[in-house]
């Protein structure tokens, strides 16, 4: 019985060709037979083989060591042993400096660039945030430049657009209690027996148009005549209960008052009737326009179409409209407008003549007594759609 | 090169380094150590780690060479790189500083040098297994063994310096190590496989 030691000898002289021939084939013979032999051959081949590359790895780890120990050898002798050993590349003798700088950015650039386009993004996008949402603040409380100049070309196409868009005052005044669709403004009597004054904008688009007293006498009224370009519209009392406003305290103006004329207005803002008082600030209204004067006097929506006196009681202009963007100026058309609309309706034969009133009852009188007056003869104007 | 060393071209060298031209192999190896060692400074490496990985890939490049099974698709330079590359991609898992890409300088190729590379790996292990068995077998067997495979001394050397009385007597005692060896490598090998 042979030993695996023993067996190894013969794998040995086998493999180097050492074995007579009739002992070879013997063993190859029983190689092929025995599957347990077979293994112990590969086995001792790899174990063998193994050692042999092992063998070879140490002394080729040992060739490199050397070699490298070499380069490191040389590379304290001269510094630029690296450069001078690599030939395929030319070195660019660059400052130590400029060479961190280099290997900074060819690391980080791509980095860099991300970073770089994020901040930009992010500055551009805030910039734009922060004005669209203050745009879109602003837009309900202000004038902005361009929503003013728009609102500017419209009232230059026509006189009514000017009154809505600067007053904002004029207009539709809710009333909640009867009739949503209800607006409302002042009016005054023109005659004794039923013509009155008001703003055109009040009763711009009226299906239907009411006239309210103090006392709360209400009658039907309907538009006689409309002058957009001054602003003007004449109504006449419809209702067959009417019997007259019985006699006008004052009288209109035909020429012009004078600058600095102490002025004042009545007039149902709200439910009561409100008195303001002010100066005649220009002879000239919005934008130059000659058909009006610019008075000091603080009107609020509802103040539209009331009557504009002078100390004297002499009425001299109804109040239009306010520009929102300048302090305390007020519009109010003059009444040499309204007597020359009077008189060109006059000419024209109506059913009903127009009986201005001729003598002024208030000269003289202080202000309150003026006023206690006058109130009968303004009236609330409400405006059904 | 300046030194009176002469120049090689790729299949030049392939065929010196097969031929066990060590001149060559130094001139290889001083030839692209600048390139790796970039590669590894500028990929949070020193330069001795750099020197490592280098001799590394140099080393699997010339086994490669010697078994003669090396099949190059590219510049010897190019096979380097990517075998570096991949080991020293290794190196960085280990030391669990990788940041999943690493700053390239040199054009990367697949080469098949990353099979290359798994291959060398399982050599190394099983190298390892047969330094550590080695370790294991105790005296006279082990220097004789080293004597016999590693230095590569001839029977009759080692018969003289272990006092053997003839060389038969050298053979059987050899034979027995081996077999003793065997058993260790294999238990060693077969168990780290089966991991």
């Amino acid at each position: 019985m042979k030993t695996e030691a023993d067996y190894y000898a013969l794998f040995d002289a086998y493999q180097s060709g050492q074995l007579p021939p009739e002992e070879q084939a013997a063993l190859e013979h029983r190689l092929a037979t025995e599957p347990d032999l077979a293994q112990q051959l590969v086995d001792f081949n790899e174990l063998t083989d193994t050692l042999h590359g092992y063998g070879r790895r140490l002394t080729t780890r040992r060739k490199l060591r050397a070699m490298q120990a070499a380069l490191d050898a040389e590379q304290a002798a001269t510094e630029a042993v690296l450069e001078t050993g690599h030939p395929s590349m030319p070195v660019m003798r660059i400052s130590r400096t400029e060479q961190h700088l280099r290997e900074f950015w060819s690391s980080h650039r791509a980095t860099i660039a991300v970073a770089a386009s994020v901040a930009i993004l992010a500055v551009f996008a805030t910039l734009l945030g922060l004005e669209m949402w203050r745009t879109a603040q602003q837009k309900p409380s202000l004038y902005g430049y361009t929503v003013l100049r728009r609102e500017v070309e419209r009232i230059k196409r026509n006189q009514r657009a000017m009154n809505k868009a600067l007053t904002q005052m004029d207009e539709p005044r809710p009333n909640e209690e009867v009739n949503p669709g209800k607006f409302s403004g002042t009016g005054f009597a023109l005659t004794t027996d039923g013509y009155l004054v008001t703003s055109y904008h009040v009763i711009q688009g009226a299906d239907s148009v009411l006239i309210e007293s103090r006392d709360r006498q209400r009658y039907r009224a309907e538009p006689v005549f409309s002058d957009v370009a001054h602003d003007l519209a004449i109504l006449r009392i419809t209702d067959p209960k009417f019997n007259g406003f019985g006699r006008l305290p004052y009288s209109f103006k035909r020429g012009l008052a004078e600058l600095g004329e102490r002025v004042y207005t009545l007039g149902y803002p709200r439910e009561d009737l409100v008195f303001n008082d002010g100066s005649l600030s220009a002879r000239s209204g919005f934008e130059g326009d000659t058909g009006f004067y610019q008075i000091s006097i603080p009107v609020n929506p509802g103040n539209s179409g009331g009557p504009l006196l002078d100390d004297r009681g002499n009425l001299i202009g109804i109040i239009s409209g306010r520009q929102t963007d300048v302090q305390s100026a007020a519009f109010a058309t003059k009444s040499s407008y309204l007597m020359r609309l009077v008189d060109s309706l006059a000419t024209a034969k109506p059913a009903q003549p127009y009986n201005l009133p001729r003598f002024n009852q208030l000269t003289g009188n202080t202000r309150p007594q003026q006023l206690r007056k006058l109130q009968d003869f303004v009236f609330v104007v409400k405006v059904y759609e | 090169m300046g030194k009176g060393q002469p120049s090689y071209t790729d299949e030049e060298f392939v065929a010196a380094i097969q031929g066990g031209d060590d001149r060559a192999l130094a001139q290889l190896y001083r030839l692209h150590l600048p390139m790796i060692s970039h590669l590894v400074l500028q990929n949070s490496g020193t330069e001795d780690e750099a020197k490592d990985v280098y001799q590394e890939g140099v080393m699997v490049f010339y086994e490669k060479v010697r078994e003669g099974s090396l099949e190059l698709s590219c510049q010897i330079k190019t096979y380097l790189y990517a075998v570096c590359r991949r080991l020293w991609l290794k190196r960085l898992a280990e030391k669990n500083r990788f940041g999943g890409r690493l700053e390239d300088h040199e054009p990367y190729l697949e080469t098949g040098a990353e099979a290359d590379v798994d291959q060398a790996e399982d050599r190394d292990q099983r190298f390892a297994t047969m330094a550590e068995a080695l370790n294991h077998l105790g005296e006279p067997c082990r220097s004789l063994l080293e004597g016999f495979y590693l230095q590569e001394k001839s029977m009759q050397q080692l018969t003289a310096e272990f006092g053997y009385t003839n060389a038969d007597n050298a053979k059987n005692q050899k034979y027995k190590c081996l077999v003793r060896l065997k058993k260790l490598f294999f238990t060693h090998y077969k168990e780290e496989e089966s991991f």
